[in-house]
């Protein structure tokens, strides 16, 4: 199994109808769903090389989905953690006041390739038309990672 | 992510589609460094291929004016009255002094003009004013049947013009004294309609290299001057020649005979070159007076011996194409080489490289006359000995064997006389290697370099060959901005650099390639998401060996050069610029 098929189908976090009331709160609440997992070495370390990109740059793909990400020391393989946050969403920046879709990607920083790979699968995941709907109105989490392991297969 | 019939969104996929289409087309037809020097290597063949149509159509014209005959020098001296031969060459010697005296108000500051001294020691820059008031002043020296060849001239001007190409493009010194090089290569094959012996003149005479990084160019720009001429004219083969063979194994022994006369023979004349410069400047002169007198003595032999006028090319052909009564041969090289000494000794502007190979011609086939005449089956064809003479002068003369063989063999394209040839160079090349050190060109470029002691060449630092500002990214760039970045320009890394121009890393066309068809990624992705932070870099003050170690563990076209101390982005250093700066400082070492 390829790395976007593996991420998708098997993400280290998962989160669903999380309420949260702002950015932070949701990165927070994210990093701390994978901050356990083996593949993350330095938990605050990671969540400093979140904010830090996002800062930068803003993350939002659509104005509903939003994709953190990093490539950073604090971890030693690729890491998934995936939230959808509860209506109505959270703002993100100016731009996307409700974001619902969060995929918080970290990646080793010597990984460039891994990165893009990644990043690009998860965007491409979310590209036929009613994926976004679909993930949005998934009544269980099996259905859930279904609709995420069917779109790391296409 | 908009709707699919959005029209926003559908022009930004056929643009992002128009992208990827143009950065794979890109990718696929991207020319090299290498092809990119290629081009110029053609282009600076083309323009000197003109200058030495042109140098040849003006000396035509003088020496028409000047003898009333379009025909060729010799013949058109053995026309004129005895008073005309005095004359013509003495008033051509005085002309070519003074375009050289009044030229030198015109150039005074300017530097050395030989091309030889621009390639070997120099930095590719070739004075333009003061190149063309020689190329002037040689006009005069040739047209009026001085002793010396066109071909120098011819090759010098082609050199400055791929000079000026090379200025004007603002190249770099390695890259300017390889298009110099070029330029000079197309001189040679223009002159003598031989492409492969001028790619090799220069590359084993001047670079002293004949490793591909070079050669490639010079016979690049040698073939494309060489059609050149062959379209605009009806140039063909120089020296046509009588079919020649080996008539039996033993005919090779009087060829060793001959490689060692030869070898003999070229040390002493290049001997009696630079003696006669010696006596004519002690003469103390004037400029116009001494080359008047330089073109008096060559009158003075023409009365009776119109021969000695002009380059020799005639007479090589009258002997290759026998038979010659040996006793007037024997006088007419005795002159030819006095009146060569009296118009290279004045300092005639001019070229010895034809006048040599008359030489060789002549006293190859007075060689093979005088073992006929003892041993008949030894030398059944004097002329045979001619051919493989003038290969034999040229390898002794120039020490440039290869490059002598091959030019024998493309100016008469005679394969018979190929084993006779290349043994007899060798042996002559050896032979005088012996007896001097020097050459017919290395003497000259090692008394300038002992003159400029300075070698303007790279000193062996990363700074020397650097080219300042390499293209950079900003650490937020966006994808679509990075993709478009490569498109602009033809690298396959661009550095990326904080505020202040500090040194991050690199962003790899290789890494974005696959996804350049993510609309997403456009706006998602920044430089810094995709930097290579430890792409090798290099400081200015390191060694172009540490540079080369760089290139050799990481494939990479270009490294950037960083300040040690500030982390400050300086620019960058070209692969091919350390290649070209390393093949010469390998010729260096060996010359």
């Amino acid at each position: 199994m390829d790395l976007p098929s593996q991420l998708l189908a098997n993400p280290d976090a998962l989160i669903l109808d999380l309420v949260a009331n702002s950015r932070e709160a949701v990165l927070c609440r994210l990093h701390e769903q994978l901050a356990g997992c083996p593949g993350v070495k330095d938990a605050p370390a990671f969540l400093h090389s979140l904010r830090e990109r996002a800062m930068l740059a803003p993350v939002c793909i659509a104005p509903d989905v939003a994709l953190p990400h990093a490539r950073t020391a604090a971890v030693n393989r690729v890491v998934l953690g995936v939230a959808r946050l509860a209506v109505p969403g959270v703002g993100f920046d100016a731009e996307h006041p409700q974001v619902r879709l969060v995929f918080m990607v970290g990646t080793p920083q010597a990984s460039v390739e891994d990165h893009l790979l990644a990043v690009a699968a998860i965007t491409r995941l979310l590209q036929p038309e009613g994926r976004r709907a679909g993930l949005l109105a998934a009544r269980t989490e099996a259905e859930f990672r279904a609709l995420l392991a069917r779109g790391s297969q296409r | 992510m908009s709707a699919a019939t959005d029209p926003a969104t559908l022009l930004l996929k056929r643009l992002q589609r128009l992208l990827r289409w143009r950065l794979w087309a890109q990718e696929k037809l991207q020319l090299t460094d290498w092809q990119v020097t290629l081009l110029w290597a053609a282009l600076a063949g083309f323009l000197g291929s003109l200058s030495s149509l042109i140098f040849s159509a003006l000396a035509e014209g003088v020496h028409e004016v000047m003898t009333g005959s379009s025909a060729g020098v010799v013949e058109s001296m053995r026309h004129l009255p005895w008073w005309g031969c005095l004359l013509v060459p003495m008033l051509g010697g005085a002309a070519a002094g003074l375009v050289l005296h009044y030229g030198q108000h015109l150039t005074r500051a300017q530097s050395s003009t030989d091309y030889m001294e621009a390639i070997a020691i120099g930095n590719g820059r070739i004075p333009v004013r003061a190149s063309l008031v020689k190329s002037t002043a040689a006009l005069f020296s040739i047209g009026s049947g001085g002793s010396i060849g066109r071909e120098g001239p011819m090759v010098q001007l082609a050199a400055v013009v791929a000079s000026m190409l090379g200025r004007w493009r603002l190249f770099t010194g390695p890259q300017l004294r390889l298009l110099v090089a070029c330029g000079a290569s197309a001189g040679i094959a223009s002159a003598y309609n031989a492409p492969i012996a001028g790619s090799f003149f220069v590359a084993e005479i001047i670079l002293g290299s004949i490793a591909m990084e070079s050669l490639g160019p010079l016979a690049v720009s040698a073939v494309v001057a060489t059609l050149t001429i062959r379209v605009l004219t009806s140039a063909q083969v120089m020296y046509h020649v009588p079919a020649f063979q080996l008539n039996s194994a033993w005919e090779m022994g009087p060829y060793v005979g001959l490689g060692l006369v030869m070898g003999s023979l070229a040390p002493a004349f290049l001997r009696s070159l630079r003696q006669s410069e010696e006596f004519f400047l002690a003469l103390r002169l004037p400029l116009v007076a001494r080359l008047a007198l330089g073109g008096l003595a060559v009158g003075v032999m023409a009365i009776n011996v119109p021969q000695v006028c002009g380059n020799g090319y005639s007479v090589v052909v009258q002997i290759l194409n026998g038979p010659v009564v040996w006793k007037v041969l024997l006088g007419v090289f005795a002159c030819k080489w006095l009146a060569t000494m009296a118009s290279f000794g004045s300092g005639a502007p001019g070229g010895v490289f034809t006048p040599s190979l008359f030489m060789g011609a002549s006293a190859g086939y007075l060689f093979g006359a005088a073992v006929h005449a003892v041993w008949p089956s030894g030398a059944v064809n004097p002329g045979a000995f001619a051919l493989v003479g003038m290969g034999a002068f040229l390898a002794a003369a120039s020490r440039a064997p290869v490059m002598a063989i091959i030019l024998l063999f493309e100016m008469t394209l005679s394969y018979d006389i190929i084993l006779p040839l290349m043994l007899c160079s060798v042996i002559a090349y050896y032979t005088a290697k012996g007896i001097q050190g020097g050459s017919l060109y290395s003497e000259a470029l090692r008394r300038k370099a002992a003159a400029e002691p300075v070698p303007v060449l790279p000193v062996g630092q990363v700074e020397d060959l650097m080219q300042a500002h390499p293209p950079v990214l900003a650490s937020t760039a966006r994808f679509a901005e990075i993709a478009q970045r490569f498109l602009s320009v033809r690298v396959n890394n661009l550095y990326v650099c904080a505020e202040g121009g500090r040194f991050l890393g690199a962003v790899s066309l290789h890494d974005i390639k696959p996804y350049l068809g993510d609309l997403d990624l456009a706006e998602l992705v920044i430089a810094r998401d995709i930097l290579h932070e430890d792409f090798p870099r290099i400081g200015p003050q390191q060694s172009l060996s540490d540079a080369l170690g760089l290139f050799l563990a990481h494939p990479v076209e270009r490294l950037p050069v960083v300040d040690p101390a500030t982390g400050t982005l300086l620019g960058s250093l070209p692969k091919t610029e350390l290649l070209l700066a390393l093949v010469e400082k390998r010729r260096q070492t060996v010359g």
